[in-house]
């Protein structure tokens, strides 16, 4: 917003104050306006904010009444159309001679219209599935040596599967070395830590030998089914859903969810962006690494 | 500063599944299970269809409802004899249906589970890619990167991100063909600037974007025609955190109601990544 400073400045022809009978003269008022520089600041946001749309809250906070409400409407049309009739004494009689039953066809078409929809609607209802609290030790687990950029990248995708998927746990391997181990984590029997993720038996199963040569995401929508659920053993003993995303042909991302089904196709989009993002990251810090290795070798 | 256009691979929309054809006269209900595209949908049923592509059979009952409205009002007025209570009555409750099956579709487009609307590009007008000159290549990587993730893994068209006052532009905008790209970023931060974004602490979602908003500032005409949807998620500050870059991104699409729950939670998630 532009500050407007409006000065009024005064000033009295005769300085003289004391027992002055000439009428003191003004000299015309100024008006200055000085607009603040707004660079430092952001200005201020002029634009429309969001209104509440009434009916999308009530509709989404009341799924199954909603869902239902066509089906009333329609069958308590079809009770009234022949309720009227029966009352004004006019037989029920469907044929399309009288105005009068021309119109109340018509409204037995619409009534039927609204019940078939609302049956429609009830049956595509997505079934809901409750997420199931895996069994585990809080974990986090980031191998040292690495630089702040590579783990708050690393960190960071843990934070967006966190909030925006149902994913509870995350393992990311490469180059042969577990990176990170965070989330829930299946907690060993001998003490009460969470389970260490053993990488050469992972990297020598068969799990990680089928994604690295499939080059593809795996998801497990039902982990309980999958046979080689035994070469996970670091995740929670009941993690319902698990995504399997090869980080180019070097590494692994181990996601594990707390719902059947949980990850829907935006969500495995989503995820094999982002290990895409993380096999560049990764590749380019371990290549440079090695290169500075290399040197002292020679 | 390395910008180009780029040709977008945008998401193919899913293939129609075949569906059964009808015969002239009579409708049949088919009931069958189809694989669905959504993990969470179970969707195995009984669907009614015509088997015609492309027409959209949730809008069925809004057509039937204009139709056998107008032929209520038709009856009515063609009727020859003074019309009688009963008719009345039964003409009253048809136009009622009528009107509440009109709204059918907007209600079932609240209820979970409703199918997304595809988005259209628009017709004219060129993709722009525009970054700063003044950050560093890591940063402009992972601006480059987001820009082209929220395109292609959302029904985004077009996508701004303000990094500290620095901007990242892609996507199709309403920007002044002809001019240079150091030029179009500085257009670019003088419009934003205007609509003063950078101020926005919490997160703004116009589900139905109208072109009156356009009467509030002229600003906004920089997105392109045909947005009906618009997203804008500041990079969050903490008053505990002052190192935290900030700024904003913003996404719009010609698709309504294009960003779900779970779509703006992704987004919020690619805008935490600028916060530093």
């Amino acid at each position: 917003m532009e500050a407007r400073i409006i000065l009024q400045i005064q000033i009295p022809w005769n300085p003289n104050h004391k027992f002055s009978r000439r009428p003191s003269l003004y000299l015309p008022r100024f008006f200055i306006r000085a607009s603040s520089s707004t660079s430092q600041k952001p200005r201020s946001y002029r634009g429309p904010k969001p209104s509440k749309n009434l009916v999308a809250d009530f509709i989404s906070r009341n799924d199954d009444l909603a869902r239902s409400l066509p089906i009333y409407v329609g069958g308590a049309s079809l009770l009234a159309v022949l309720f009227n009739r029966t009352v004004s004494g006019i037989a029920p009689v469907a044929d399309a001679s009288s105005s009068q039953s021309r119109a109340d066809l018509l409204a037995l078409g619409l009534a039927v219209t609204n019940l078939l929809t609302g049956l429609v609607w009830l049956s595509i209802r997505p079934k809901s599935i409750t997420p199931v609290n895996p069994e585990g030790v809080e974990c986090k687990v980031v191998v040292s040596g690495l630089p702040t950029t590579i783990v708050s990248e690393l960190l960071w995708a843990w934070e967006s599967f966190k909030v925006a998927t149902c994913c509870k746990s995350l393992v990311i391997v490469y180059n042969g070395i577990c990176l990170i181990q965070i989330g829930m984590v299946a907690e060993s029997t001998e003490d009460k830590k969470g389970v260490i993720v053993n990488t050469d038996k992972l990297m020598q199963g068969s799990v990680y030998q089928g994604v690295m040569k499939s080059k593809a995401q795996s998801y497990l929508a039902n982990l309980s089914l999958y046979p080689g659920r035994s070469e996970l053993p670091f995740l929670p003993a009941n993690t319902q859903a698990v995504i399997l995303q090869p980080l180019g042909d070097k590494g692994i991302a181990v996601i594990g969810g707390n719902t059947i089904r949980g990850f829907t196709s935006s969500d495995q989009a989503w995820i094999s962006s982002i290990g895409e993002k993380l096999d560049a990251t990764l590749g380019r810090y371990f290549i440079d690494s090695a290169a500075e290795v290399s040197p002292e070798k020679d | 500063m390395s910008i180009r256009i780029c040709n977008l691979p945008f998401n193919s929309s899913f293939a129609p599944q075949p569906r059964a054809r009808i015969s002239s006269r009579s409708t049949r209900v088919f009931a069958r299970t189809e694989n669905d595209t959504q993990q969470q949908l179970n969707l195995s049923v009984l669907r009614f269809t015509f088997g015609i592509p492309g027409l959209d059979e949730s809008y069925l009952p809004r057509w039937l409802g204009y139709g056998f409205g107008s032929l209520l009002l038709l009856n009515h007025f063609s009727a020859s004899a003074p019309i009688n209570e009963p008719q009345l009555r039964s003409e009253a409750l048809g136009l009622s249906l009528a009107a509440f099956s009109i709204a059918l579709p907007y209600i079932g487009k609240f209820l979970k589970g409703s199918v997304v609307e595809q988005r259209t590009l628009p017709e004219e007008g060129e993709q722009v890619f525009v970054i700063s000159s003044n950050i560093g290549d890591s940063l402009k990587e992972d601006l480059a990167w987001a820009t082209y993730v929220l395109l292609r893994n959302t029904s985004t068209i077009a996508v701004l991100i303000s990094v500290e006052g620095e901007l990242c532009i892609r996507g199709y905008w309403n920007c002044p063909d002809q001019m240079l790209k150091a030029q179009l970023h500085d257009w670019f931060k003088k419009k934003v600037d205007e609509i003063g974004l950078a101020d926005v602490k919490e997160t703004l979602y116009f589900p139905q974007y109208e072109v009156w908003f356009i009467g509030s500032s002229a600003s906004w005409d920089i997105l392109p025609n045909g947005t009906r949807s618009l997203f804008v998620q500041p990079l969050i500050q903490d008053i505990n955190e002052p190192q935290k870059m900030d700024g904003f991104l913003l996404v719009a699409s010609t698709a309504g109601y294009a960003y779900s729950d779970k779509d703006r939670a992704w987004i919020g998630a690619m805008a935490e990544k600028f916060r530093g």
